[in-house]
């Protein structure tokens, strides 16, 4: 662990920690994930993020592993055309590794009111940490192109109540439960009105969409996001 | 991978979301108040730019001013008991101490005032004349924010934030005088 030059007024600026790849698994055709080791005094709340510094740039990720984990897993889409991701997505074991962190506040916050969690893609990730770390009821609507990018599915269909894929291009039959169209159609029609926990983590569209949504029609609600790529 | 964008589109609506997450209409006074805060963070930012390199350590104290109007902010967007607080970097009394020094060090290189004067000379002097008067703004929306909210709490951020404020206005005050002097700039006396 290295600290960065002080700022001014003598806080550090940020700390840069030293990681090595543990395992790089497929979750997808369209995303993977890194299995990082995780480095003395690293400590992060659930649903939190690190800066990944890699081929001269930074790219932000979310951390799919609870605080208590031993390594850190990381949820990465796969840009084709991407400088980092087609990268990352070759890099093999033993890889190091470097980033900056924690970042972020999009955690859970315990409060009276229903909790409705709304992922889209990659945006699962800070989910899957929060609701293996904090036992608290949720709605999940997963929203996804197609069945095969519903990451960690098995897991949230266990733990939501309930668990709502919403695949909004279906080619193939829709897993059970599941519902055709947008998570903010499923919301229109299916979710009664009331005061609500939001919270939103994935493509900027949905959580544009899902917030204005809630000021029309779950007025009082609150809402926390995090927008992915 | 998670990005911070400029725009969301989620405020096209006359709506904002507080860091605390609930959705409020963008006059809120709540909004207002972190706004008044955001707009003297940036008149400060003027003021940093006409300042000679040479003065590095006005530009540093500054510097050090505008993350603490940063922090200042993330407070006034948070409501009162939200879980979230405990996430904020604290607002200390210390920080206030830390102003009045700064006061005390400008003050001795100037010759006391004996009149008011008028606001302008140099445009740096010109510009800690506006954040003066905007941090005095932002100070009444505070003791505002704070009367709405029955804050009695002699402990409350809202109340270490007035304090603060209050002294920034008089150092922003002192460093026009500065500024004025350092760029060989009299004081226009009102007469």
């Amino acid at each position: 662990m290295e600290v960065n030059p002080s700022s001014s007024d003598g806080k550090p600026v940020t700390t840069r920690f030293h990681s090595r790849l543990c395992e790089q698994r497929p979750l997808s055709a369209k995303a993977f994930e890194l299995i990082l080791s995780r480095p003395p005094g690293f400590d992060f709340k659930a649903g939190q993020r690190l800066r990944l510094q890699y081929a001269g740039t930074e790219r932000d990720y979310s951390l799919a592993s609870t605080p208590q984990s031993k390594t850190l897993r990381l949820c990465i889409r796969h840009f084709e055309q991407g400088l980092v991701s087609p990268r990352l997505a070759r890099l093999k074991a033993g890889a190091p590794l470097w980033f900056t962190g924690p970042l972020g506040y999009f955690t859970y916050r315990p409060s009276s009111r229903p909790a409705i969690l709304v992922a889209t893609g990659t945006g699962i990730a800070p989910f899957y940490a929060i609701c293996r770390t904090h036992t608290f009821r949720f709605c999940l609507l997963h929203g996804a192109t197609a069945p095969e990018h519903l990451y960690y599915e098995t897991f949230f269909r266990q733990q939501a109540q309930p668990y709502v894929p919403c695949i909004s291009k279906p080619r193939t039959r829709l897993p059970a439960g599941a519902f055709s169209g947008y998570v903010t159609h499923y919301l229109e029609r299916h979710l009664a009105p009331g005061r609500y926990d939001f919270y939103l983590a994935g493509h900027e569209e949905m959580i544009s969409d899902v917030t204005l949504l809630v000021d029309d029609r779950f007025s009082g609600s609150q809402v926390y996001a995090e927008i992915f790529y | 991978m998670s990005v911070m964008k400029i725009y969301t589109r989620s405020g096209d609506r006359g709506k904002t979301s507080l860091f605390s997450g609930e959705r409020v209409e963008k006059h809120h006074l709540r909004v207002e108040t972190y706004g008044d805060a955001d707009e003297l963070n940036s008149v400060i930012g003027v003021v940093i730019a006409y300042l000679p390199d040479a003065n590095k350590k006005i530009r540093e104290e500054l510097s050090v001013i505008q993350t603490n109007l940063l922090q200042i902010g993330a407070w006034l967007a948070t409501t009162p008991q939200a879980d979230v607080q405990s996430a904020l970097a604290e607002i200390t009394d210390d920080m206030v101490t830390g102003l009045e020094q700064a006061i005390d060090r400008l003050e001795a290189r100037l010759t006391p005032l004996k009149n008011f004067i008028l606001p302008g000379g140099h445009p740096s002097s010109a510009f800690a004349h506006v954040a003066r008067t905007v941090c005095r703004r932002t100070e009444r929306r505070v003791v505002q924010l704070a009367l709405q909210e029955e804050t009695s709490k002699t402990q409350s951020p809202l109340k270490t934030i007035q304090a603060y404020l209050n002294r920034l206005s008089d150092y922003l005050f002192v460093l026009a005088r500065y500024c004025n002097k350092i760029h060989n700039h009299q004081d226009v006396l009102w007469k």
